[in-house]
């Protein structure tokens, strides 16, 4: 790797870095959505405990995961739409911008702009909401959150392989808040039905969220949750993948 | 002359259609080549195979002596594509200076702002310009690592008069610098002035190739003009010799002759009733339209 390859990189970092904070929509439903909605659940469901934990602690690691989902999720797949529709995708490749550099700088922007939610959040719900956790689960959830969120961007890319980016704004909203309700992370899984709590154990919201709920009520790694967002991020890979390549070969 | 670009027996074949058929052409360093052709002549087509954009069915094509999907090819070239936008969320500056960054040696990002005139644009987002001024934002990505090769398809739709004459004149100074330049455009106007040669494509084939003047000669090129009277028909005029091409408009009829000297003797010899007449070389648009339509039949 030479030297002009690690300056466009870095380019592209921080192009789709400014692309995100641009976004009203990554700004509503990953900034102001989240924090508002954990003050306010917060402040109404107040001290009970969800498994083990206080609320507010649980609530927060739900926000958190909610945030991270719509950042790498929705607002990732609608960038993605867009960059294909304009013809984008077209241009960078007749530049000399490897597609591995394209890829590497999707992935670190991203992780970044995750980075930096979960420490807004936490920093809101330390400091905001008197939220007490250990610094080993404050490390360990934050670093649940943020390497599993990462995971969603291959939904996001599955939903960015779409061609209209009107549909894929539309059509990833619905699916983003529904999986986000589903999954738990509105309001716990508990309150719901049997019925409801069996399938949202499927879904990958629940997965992440689980996972975060897990480390601060004292357990450990939930590897049937790594497992089953693995699985998810391999099939929305290979989906993608396949159409992508057959758009191509028109 | 060392080739930019050459393409061997290249055909492209989409489902059952022919879009490009067994196309041979070398293009030497240094030239500006315009490609022209009909919608759907396969310009646009053998512009991105070779980009190495498409892959072609059959035959080779080498960009800068190798393959087009190189990244070292890729370095030296840029491009105007069609139906490419510009990009959400970044300012004019912000673009220009995303593509620098692709390359080895790109050009000043204060130069790039002059040459696409956008200089009072350059912190505005890319995506609240105009269709025109989006065009000039991808001609200074195109220009933005100093290419060598430059392809420019359809560049100047949507531009406005001083734009378009700021662009040619760009375009001509990078030609005065050794850059080879291969341009397809609708403004037959344009490839005239500023390509050095000329290659018309139809139905994906070469159907003439050389400098503008040659390709105007040897087609029909010049044309005699008049307001007939009401005897005047097109059967008539087509008994005389010499006319390749009969058109009216309302009742001025345009007549294309290889001799036009001969012809207005004839004309008057016959006793045509004629007013108002006019004698023109015909312009690309003539030669152009004639070489179209002779292959089409």
């Amino acid at each position: 790797m030479n030297s002009t390859m690690l300056r466009a990189t870095v380019a592209q970092c921080k192009a789709e870095l400014l692309r995100t904070v641009r976004n009203k929509r990554f700004v509503i439903f990953s900034v102001i959505m989240p924090v508002l909605f954990f003050f306010l659940f917060s402040n109404v469901v107040g001290s009970q405990k969800v498994g083990g934990v206080d609320f507010t602690a649980y609530y927060l690691m739900s926000m958190t995961c909610y945030g991270i989902i719509g950042a790498s999720f929705s607002t990732f797949s609608i960038r993605m739409a867009r960059e294909r529709s304009l013809g984008w995708i077209r241009l960078l490749k007749i530049t000399p911008l490897p597609s591995w550099a394209y890829i590497v700088s999707k992935i670190a922007s991203q992780a970044i702009i995750n980075l930096v939610i979960i420490l807004m959040m936490f920093v809101i719900g330390g400091l905001g909401r008197q939220v007490d956790m250990s610094a080993a689960h404050w490390i360990e959830s934050g670093l649940w959150i943020w390497i599993g969120g990462l995971s969603f961007m291959s939904l996001g890319t599955l939903f960015g392989s779409m061609r209209n980016p009107d549909a894929v704004q539309v059509l990833s909203t619905i699916v983003y808040m529904a999986l986000s309700v589903l999954g738990g992370l509105w309001m716990p899984t508990e309150t719901m039905s049997q019925t409801m709590q069996t399938i949202s154990k499927l879904t990958p919201t629940y997965r992440l969220g689980q996972g975060a709920w897990n480390i601060i009520a004292g357990g450990s790694i939930d590897w049937m949750g790594v497992l089953i967002l693995a699985i998810y991020m391999v099939v929305f890979m290979r989906i993608s993948a396949y159409i992508m390549k057959k758009q191509e070969a028109v | 002359m060392k080739p930019a670009i050459q393409l061997t027996g290249v055909s492209k074949v989409y489902k059952e259609k022919k879009a490009v058929d067994d196309l041979t052409l070398t293009i030497a360093e240094g030239t500006v080549v315009a490609l022209l052709g009909p919608n759907g002549a396969g310009k646009t087509t053998t512009v991105s195979m070779i980009l190495g954009m498409n892959k072609p069915t059959k035959g080779t094509i080498k960009l800068l002596g190798d393959d087009p999907r190189e990244q070292r090819v890729r370095d030296r070239i840029g491009a105007m594509l069609q139906d490419v936008s510009v990009i959400d969320g970044l300012k004019v500056a912000e673009t220009i200076q995303l593509f620098r960054s692709y390359y080895q040696k790109p050009l000043a990002l204060d130069y790039l702002l002059k040459v696409s005139n956008l200089e009072a644009e350059r912190d505005k987002l890319a995506t609240a310009l105009s269709g025109g001024q989006q065009r000039r934002l991808g001609f200074a990505l195109a220009l933005a690592g100093d290419p060598e090769v430059i392809f420019l398809d359809e560049p100047t739709v949507g531009m406005d008069v001083t734009s378009r004459q700021l662009f040619w004149d760009t375009v001509r100074a990078m030609a005065g610098r050794g850059r080879t330049i291969v341009l397809t455009t609708h403004y037959l106007d344009e490839a005239d002035s500023v390509a050095d040669r000329i290659v018309v494509i139809n139905n994906g084939r070469i159907i003439a190739d050389g400098t503008p003047s040659e390709i105007k000669a040897e087609t029909t090129g010049r044309v005699i003009s008049f307001i007939a009277g009401s005897s005047v028909t097109t059967e008539a005029l087509l008994q005389l010799p010499g006319i390749t091409n009969v058109e009216w408009s309302g009742r001025r009829v345009k007549l294309s002759s290889g001799d036009t000297d001969s012809l207005i003797k004839l004309l008057i010899e016959k006793r045509v009733e004629m007013r108002d007449i006019e004698i023109q070389s015909g312009g690309l648009e003539d030669a152009f339209q004639a070489l179209v339509a002779s292959t089409n039949q």
